[in-house]
């Protein structure tokens, strides 16, 4: 199995008031192609950086400072590879939404508060697939019932056919500067809202017509992070990275969210970054799982080996301190806080909570190493379990 | 919504009526001697103040003197001005256009100058523009009118000769004195009777003289505007929204202005509706230095001669004006913001 996404040696930064935040230090992973690769850890840890380094949408005051984010989007065997960190902004803006695109966490927030469900829905299609709905008006207007006049008739089909050619030529950057002229594309955004409406359908979401008029304070939580979805689906996207993505909901909510997510892989997304700090849906719904900590990755392994078998100590807190429900003792809760960033403890960054920790911890940083098969392990002292 | 029109229309009649008898009782508190003295031209007539007192009833209780007052108003008839002498509503059409016309001017200018400046300033945060504006705002607001625009005055009159105060050049206002059936005043602006007129000329004479005033009217006001443009810009971009739009594939540009800035513009449009209204309380100032007979003037003029019937009638205009600025602002608001329904 190929990778789809390989990350390597990424640090990100954040530059603020009070200091440098080393929010990711040195973090790598790859996503095979066709499986969910599930990232945890607490909250604060860098998942969120993590999600937007690979698609370059870190906010102000945060920077890439190195690393290679690396897609892999032409075939399974891997052929084609494109680092992002290298690419324009421009190509960006054509691979997110389209190649990768990302669910987000807090349903109530992702959605423009006063932009209707269809409209940011049908702004997927608009960025992504003009083409399409070029040709789909084309097609329309040849055999459509209500024909306008013959002149009419040949200046759209005109439009429209140069538009499915390349609609981001100068002429139409110049069209849609012109008032009035600038409506041309009216007709692209009600076949976009069409569509809209049909993938909106296809969640489970019901009567899609009406819920294409309202906006999102009009819906319920579960409901908006189902649009959020149909959103990030609008393309058939290779990767979809879900940050969070079922963490607010109530858990009947919760539990439709991930059986949806997993029919939408079966039948459509090739891959899944899932990132939770929830090890319950991790053992549900991944296929391999990295835990993180402090911008650092402890381990990587199949979800089998990381709940059997987990090697890195912060591994084994974390499940320590997951609740079961047919065992009646204490919460085991890991002690200590969850570092600073802006001043990371030397060496391992987990060692002033860490069980395990030998002298050396304190000044030399674990290197991510292959412990056995597939599974990897950053700790000085993994032996001890 | 016509509920809520009918509603806000009640509310509005209520703030007039507050408006009204706040005024009459601060009013009614000079003597009726004072008051009375208000009619008097001369010093022979002054023998007949107490003649002037009973018959304009000056010494009777508030409700009746405020009663009768409404009466009058209802009727049509808002008194008679001893500044402008001639009757209110006559020496109104007068002066009015003359403030209109200035605040035709600037009001849209502050709107879209404090709106795009913000705009740009919240986008390339701490950046050049930013910098700039933060100056601009900081001297515009801490300067108080009346030194702002005569340092103008100062400058672009005394020094350079180019912007006159006043209306109209002397020579412009003599012809038009001398010749009123080849300039017909339509509307009582000189720009656009100017323009009705076919006399360019007088049109530009007259945007000459607007520059001035425009300019100072809105370099006091927009400061704030900037400011809670520029806040509410960049706390936008900085929401999950933007995230969304930006991981859908959105340019820059979308993100910016289809996201960003429509909503930044709620919290904006509610104190642009506000510094509106202040703004056009503030030709009083400026139309007594750059020497504009309007509203502004005329009020000032009332004032300290005691012209009752003007600073009352002026004063319920001024309070119309803020309640209808309040207005729209309420139904820009919901036409904006989805969330709000009125009703
Ligand atoms: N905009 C920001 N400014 C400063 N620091 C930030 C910013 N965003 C994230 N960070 C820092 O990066 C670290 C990782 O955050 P994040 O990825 O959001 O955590 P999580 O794992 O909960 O998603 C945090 O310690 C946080 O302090
Ligand atoms: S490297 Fe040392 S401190 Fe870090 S997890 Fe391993 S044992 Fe603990
Ligand atoms: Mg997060």
């Amino acid at each position: 199995m190929g990778n789809i996404l390989e990350i390597k040696n990424l640090v990100v930064n954040f530059y603020t008031y009070e200091g440098v935040v080393k929010a990711l230090n040195d973090v790598s992973f790859s996503v095979d192609h066709g499986s969910t690769f599930g990232l945890v850890g607490e909250s604060g840890c860098g998942k969120s950086v993590t999600a937007r380094a690979i698609m370059r949408i870190i906010q102000e005051p945060g920077r890439i400072e190195s690393g290679q984010v690396i897609l892999y989007p032409e075939t399974v065997d891997g052929n084609g590879s494109v680092d992002l960190l290298k690419q324009s902004e421009a190509y960006m803006e054509d691979l997110r939404g389209n190649q990768i695109s990302m669910i987000f966490q807090e349903p109530n927030a992702a959605l423009n508060p006063i932009m209707s469900i269809g409209d940011q829905v049908a702004e997927s299609f608009l960025f992504h697939q003009k083409q399409i709905l070029c040709e789909t008006i084309l097609s329309e207007l040849s055999d459509g019932q209500h024909r306008p006049s013959k002149a009419v008739l040949m200046c759209l089909k005109t439009i429209y056919g140069k538009a499915a050619d390349d609609g981001d030529s100068f002429f139409f950057k110049l069209l849609g500067s012109v008032p009035f002229l600038r409506n041309w594309d009216r007709r692209l955004k009600s076949v976009a809202i069409r569509r809209a409406v049909s993938l909106i359908g296809k969640l489970g979401i019901p009567q899609p017509e009406r819920i294409v008029n309202l906006y999102p304070h009009n819906l319920s939580g579960g409901m908006k992070q189902r649009i959020v979805i149909a959103i990030g689906l609008a393309s058939n996207p290779l990767l979809l990275i879900a940050d969070e993505a079922t963490s607010n909901l109530d858990v009947t909510i919760q539990a439709q969210i991930l059986e949806l997510l997993k029919i939408l892989k079966k039948d459509g997304i090739s891959s899944i970054l899932l990132i939770t700090h929830d090890l319950g849906v991790v053992a549900e719904t991944c296929d391999r799982v990295g835990v993180m900590y402090a911008g650092n990755i402890c381990e990587i392994a199949d979800v089998r080996e990381v709940f059997e078998a987990p090697l890195h100590p912060y591994t084994r807190a974390l499940l320590k301190s997951v609740p079961k429900i047919n065992q009646d003792d204490r919460l085991a809760s890991i002690p200590g806080n969850v570092p600073n960033l802006v001043n990371p403890p030397s060496g391992c960054r987990f060692h002033p909570r860490c069980m395990a920790a030998l002298p050396i911890c304190r000044h030399e940083a674990p290197a991510l190493v292959n412990a056995h098969g597939r599974h990897l392990v950053a700790c000085h002292n993994s032996s001890v379990a | 919504m016509a509920t809520f029109i009918v509603r806000r229309l009640l509310l509005m009649g209520l703030v007039l009526f507050g408006v009204s008898v706040l005024m009459f009782c601060i009013l009614l508190t000079f003597s009726p001697e004072r008051r009375a003295a208000a009619f008097v031209t001369s010093p022979q007539q002054a023998r007949d103040i107490p003649k002037i007192i009973i018959q304009y009833g000056l010494d009777q209780p508030v409700y009746i003197q405020y009663y009768r007052w409404v009466k009058e108003i209802s009727a049509g008839n808002f008194g008679y001005s001893t500044v402008a002498v001639s009757p209110v509503s006559e020496a109104f059409m007068r002066y009015l256009p003359i403030t209109i016309e200035m605040n035709l001017f600037s009001t849209p200018l502050i709107i879209i100058i404090g709106i795009w400046l913000g705009t740009q300033a919240g986008i390339h945060k701490d950046k050049a523009i930013d910098q700039v504006t933060r100056i601009f705002a900081i001297i515009g607001w801490s300067l108080p009118t009346f030194l702002f625009a005569l340092l103008l005055l100062m400058i672009f009159y005394g020094l350079f000769k180019l912007f006159p105060p006043g209306v109209l050049s002397n020579s412009v206002e003599m012809f038009i004195m001398n010749n009123p059936e080849q300039f017909i005043r339509y509307t009582g602006m000189y720009v656009v009777d100017g323009i009705l007129n076919g006399r360019l000329d007088i049109s530009l004479d007259a945007l000459r003289h607007l520059v001035l005033p425009v300019v100072t009217q809105v370099t006091v006001v927009i400061a704030i505007l900037v400011r809670v443009m520029r806040s509410s810009m960049i706390e936008e971009m900085s929401k999950d929204y933007i995230i969304t739009a930006r991981a859908k594939g959105a340019d820059r540009k979308t993100t910016c202005f289809k996201h960003a800035r429509k909503n930044a513009l709620l919290p904006a449009v509610t104190v642009a509706g506000w510094l509106v209204a202040l703004s056009i309380e503030g030709s009083v100032t400026v139309e007594v230095i750059f020497n504009r007979p309007g509203m502004g003037q005329w009020l000032v003029q009332s004032a300290t001669q005691l012209d009752i019937p003007v600073i009352l009638s002026v004063c319920m205009f001024l309070g119309l004006i803020y309640v209808t600025t309040n207005l729209i602002i309420d139904v820009l608001y919901a036409y904006i913001d989805p969330r709000i329904q009125l009703s």
